[in-house]
C-alpha cells in the first residue's frame, strides 16, 4: 500500500464524521490513525472503561423514561446503506424539495448531482438556507417528506457516490 | 393551567428542575438540546427531545430563531429560558410574542430596559431606590479633589464608557487622584475613544444582597426574602444563602421594600432578582442592578419560604391568578447553597470536564441535590463547569452550617476533579461560620491559603 496523502485522510475524517461510529482505530505500515467523538479519549481503548450506563436516573429524578423519545435521535435513525452517503441536515429546521411551493423539486430520485448540486432547502423562522451535496453521485433516497420538521445531523438524501 | 406544552431552552440542572415543575403541573415538556446533550438527563425525562444544532452554542442553545422554530414545529404555547443563555436577551421573549407563544419570564420591553445598565440606574433612582453615592463627569483633578471630600473615602474612579476595570482605581486619598487621575482618563481615552471619569463611593467592606420577587404583571409584586452571596470569586458566586443574617432587621425591611417598588413601577411581570451592595461600615443599601430571569441560586429561597419559584413562574406566565399575598409567604428557615463546578481549585480554578465515574451525593434531612449528573455522565467542555447545587436547609445559620459540613464531607464525585475540596475548606473557616463574611473575603483571605495548601 503506498503511502496515503493529505486528501485520503480528509476524506477519512468526513467519512467518520458522517458515521455513527464513536472512534476508528487505523494502522497501516508508518502510519497510526484515531479519531474518536469523545473528547476525553486519548487513544485506541485496550477495554471499554467507564460506559455509561443506559440505565442510569439523574439524581433526585423519580425513574425516568428508560429511552428517550423515538425521535430523540435522529442520528441513527436511518440505516445507510454501505458504500453510500447521507446528505445530513445542518440544524433543526423544515425540509423543503423545492425553491418555492409549486417550483420543480431540487433533484429527484436518480438524478446524477455535484458535490456542489443544491439538494433541498431548510427553512427556519423565515430564514432559507438550501443544502449542498457535497458528494458527486447518484440520488438514491430522500428520506424527508416535503414540509416536515427535521432535527440537527438528520438524513435527508442518500446519495451512491460516483466511482 | 392554560399552558399545555413547554419548550425548555436550556441544558443542565436548570432544564431538569424546569421539566420537573412543568410535569409538576401536568405541562408537556419539549427539550431542546444540542448534539453534545443528546443522552443528558433531561432530553431522558422530557416527553420530547429535539436536537436542535451542534455542540457549540453560538448554533444550539444561543440561536433564538432556531429554538421558537424548535417550539413551533413541535406545538408548544409556551417557553421557559432558564438562567444564562437567551434568558436575558429581549430579542427571544421579543420572537415568543411574535409567535403567540408564552414567554415564562417579563415582557421583553421590561428585558430591554433592565439590561442597559444605565437606564436601570436611572429608572432606579426614580422609584426612590438608593444608589451608591456618585458623581457625573468629573473634568480635573482638583474638581475630583472636591467631590472627593464630598462623597469620603475612599473613592473608585471609572470611566464613564468603559468597563472591564480599564481606567478604573480606587483612591484613599487626595495624593492618589493627583497620582493616578490624568493616568486614568488617558487609559480610559484609549481603549474606549473617550477619556470621561466618574467618581462612586468604594464600599469598602460590602455584601452582596439580592430579593426574590415575583410580579403579576399589573403593578402588584411579592418578594419572597433575601439572599446573601457574599462568597464570590472574580464576581462568580459560590455560595449563596438565605436569609441575611446579618441584615438589621430595619435595613432588611428598607431592602424589600425598594427591590418592591423599583419593580411595581415597571409592572413587572414574573420572577426577578433586585441586587444590592450592603455597605456594613455604614448601614446603608445601594441598589446595583435587576436580573430578569430565574437565578441559579433560587432554590435557597424555596427552602426558607416553601414555595416552589419555577412552578410559580409557569402559574403566573399561564395566566393564573396565583400570586400570594405578602403575608402569606414567610422565612421561616435558613438554608445554604454550594455551587458544585468541575474545575481545580488548586490549580487556577480550570475547567476539568470528562466522565463521572461515581455519582454519590449526599442525602438525608434539610439535604436536596438539584443536579443533571449520573455514574457514567460525560460532562461536555463546551458550557458551564457547574455539575450540581447542594442546598442545606435547618431553623438557624450555625445548624446549617453545621449541615452543610456534612453534607460536603459525605459528597463523593469520581472521574473529574471537583471544587468540592475547596468548599469543604471554605465551610470550616472560622469566619464562615461567625458570618464574617463580605465580597472580598474569599479570594483575600481564603484562596491564597488553599492553593498553598494544595499546591
Amino acid at each position: 500500500m503506498s503511502q496515503p496523502t493529505a486528501a485520503d485522510i480528509e476524506n477519512l475524517i468526513e467519512l467518520f464524521n458522517r458515521s455513527d461510529w464513536d472512534e476508528m482505530h487505523l494502522k497501516t505500515d508508518g502510519l497510526e490513525i484515531f479519531l474518536s467523538n469523545d473528547p476525553q479519549a486519548r487513544g485506541p481503548s485496550a477495554s471499554v472503561a467507564a460506559a455509561p450506563a443506559a440505565s442510569a436516573a439523574p439524581v433526585l429524578a423519580a425513574p425516568v423514561p428508560a429511552a428517550p423519545a423515538a425521535d430523540a435521535g435522529a442520528k441513527g435513525e436511518i440505516n445507510v446503506p454501505a458504500g453510500m452517503v447521507a446528505v445530513r441536515a445542518p440544524n433543526l429546521g423544515t425540509f423543503y424539495r423545492a425553491p418555492k411551493p409549486g417550483a420543480p423539486a431540487y433533484v429527484e430520485l436518480g438524478q446524477a448531482i455535484d458535490a456542489d448540486t443544491e439538494v433541498c432547502l431548510i427553512e427556519v423562522m423565515k430564514l432559507f438556507t438550501p443544502v449542498k451535496s457535497g458528494v458527486k453521485g447518484t440520488v438514491r433516497e430522500i428520506c424527508v417528506a416535503d414540509g416536515h420538521m427535521i432535527e440537527f445531523e438528520q438524513v435527508l438524501i442518500i446519495v451512491e457516490p460516483a466511482a | 393551567m392554560s399552558i399545555r406544552r413547554t419548550l425548555v431552552a436550556n441544558r443542565g440542572e436548570i432544564a431538569v428542575r424546569i421539566i420537573r415543575a412543568a410535569h409538576a403541573l401536568g405541562i408537556e415538556a419539549v427539550q431542546v438540546v444540542s448534539a453534545a446533550d443528546r443522552d443528558s438527563a433531561a432530553a431522558r425525562m422530557a416527553d420530547r427531545t429535539l436536537v436542535i444544532g451542534p455542540a457549540q452554542s453560538k448554533n444550539s442553545y444561543l440561536n433564538a430563531r432556531l429554538i421558537v422554530h424548535a417550539a413551533k414545529a413541535s406545538g408548544c404555547d409556551a417557553l421557559h429560558p432558564g438562567y444564562g443563555f437567551l434568558s436575558e436577551r429581549a430579542e427571544l421573549a421579543h420572537l415568543c410574542d411574535e409567535h403567540g407563544i408564552t414567554f415564562v419570564g417579563p415582557a421583553a420591553a421590561t428585558i430591554a430596559a433592565l439590561g442597559d445598565k444605565l437606564r436601570a440606574r436611572a429608572i432606579a433612582e426614580q422609584a426612590g431606590v438608593p444608589l451608591v453615592p456618585g458623581t457625573d463627569q468629573i473634568a480635573s483633578v482638583a474638581a475630583a479633589h472636591s467631590a472627593a471630600t464630598k462623597l469620603g473615602y475612599p473613592v473608585l474612579i471609572k470611566a464613564a464608557a468603559g468597563g472591564g476595570g480599564r481606567g478604573m482605581f480606587v483612591a484613599r486619598d487626595a495624593d492618589a487622584i493627583t497620582a493616578s487621575f490624568d493616568k486614568s482618563s488617558n487609559e480610559a481615552q484609549e481603549a474606549f475613544g473617550d477619556g470621561t471619569l466618574y467618581m462612586e463611593r468604594y464600599v469598602e467592606n460590602a455584601r452582596h444582597v439580592e430579593v426574590q420577587v415575583v410580579g403579576d404583571g399589573k403593578g402588584r409584586v411579592v418578594h419572597y426574602g433575601e439572599r446573601d452571596c457574599s462568597v464570590q470569586r472574580r464576581y462568580q458566586k459560590v455560595i449563596e444563602e438565605a436569609p441575611c443574617a446579618a441584615l438589621p432587621d430595619q435595613l432588611r425591611h428598607q431592602l424589600h421594600e425598594s427591590a418592591v417598588k423599583l419593580l411595581s413601577a415597571l409592572k413587572y411581570r414574573n420572577a426577578g432578582t433586585v441586587e444590592f451592595l450592603y455597605d456594613v461600615e455604614r448601614q446603608a443599601i445601594y441598589f446595583i442592578e435587576v436580573n430578569t430571569r430565574i437565578q441559579v441560586e433560587h432554590p435557597v429561597s424555596e427552602q426558607v419560604t416553601g414555595c416552589d419559584l419555577v412552578q410559580t413562574q409557569f402559574r403566573i406566565a399561564g395566566g393564573e391568578q396565583a400570586l400570594a399575598r405578602q403575608d402569606q409567604i414567610k422565612v421561616t428557615r435558613h438554608a445554604i447553597e454550594c455551587r458544585i463546578n468541575a474545575e481545580d481549585g488548586a490549580r487556577n480554578f480550570m475547567p476539568c470536564p470528562g466522565r463521572i465515574t461515581r455519582w454519590r451525593p449526599p442525602s438525608g434531612a434539610g439535604i436536596r441535590v438539584d443536579s443533571h449528573c449520573y455514574d457514567g455522565y460525560l460532562v461536555p467542555p463546551f458550557y458551564d463547569s457547574m455539575i450540581a447545587k447542594l442546598i442545606v436547609t435547618a431553623h438557624d445559620r450555625p445548624a446549617a452550617v453545621a449541615r452543610l459540613g456534612e453534607a460536603l464531607a459525605n459528597f463523593e464525585i469520581e472521574g473529574l476533579t471537583s471544587n468540592l475540596p475547596l468548599l469543604r475548606y471554605i465551610v470550616a473557616q472560622e469566619d464562615f461560620a461567625a458570618n464574617r463574611l463580605h465580597t472580598r473575603w474569599l479570594e483575600q483571605s481564603v484562596l491564597p491559603a488553599f492553593q498553598q495548601a494544595n499546591a
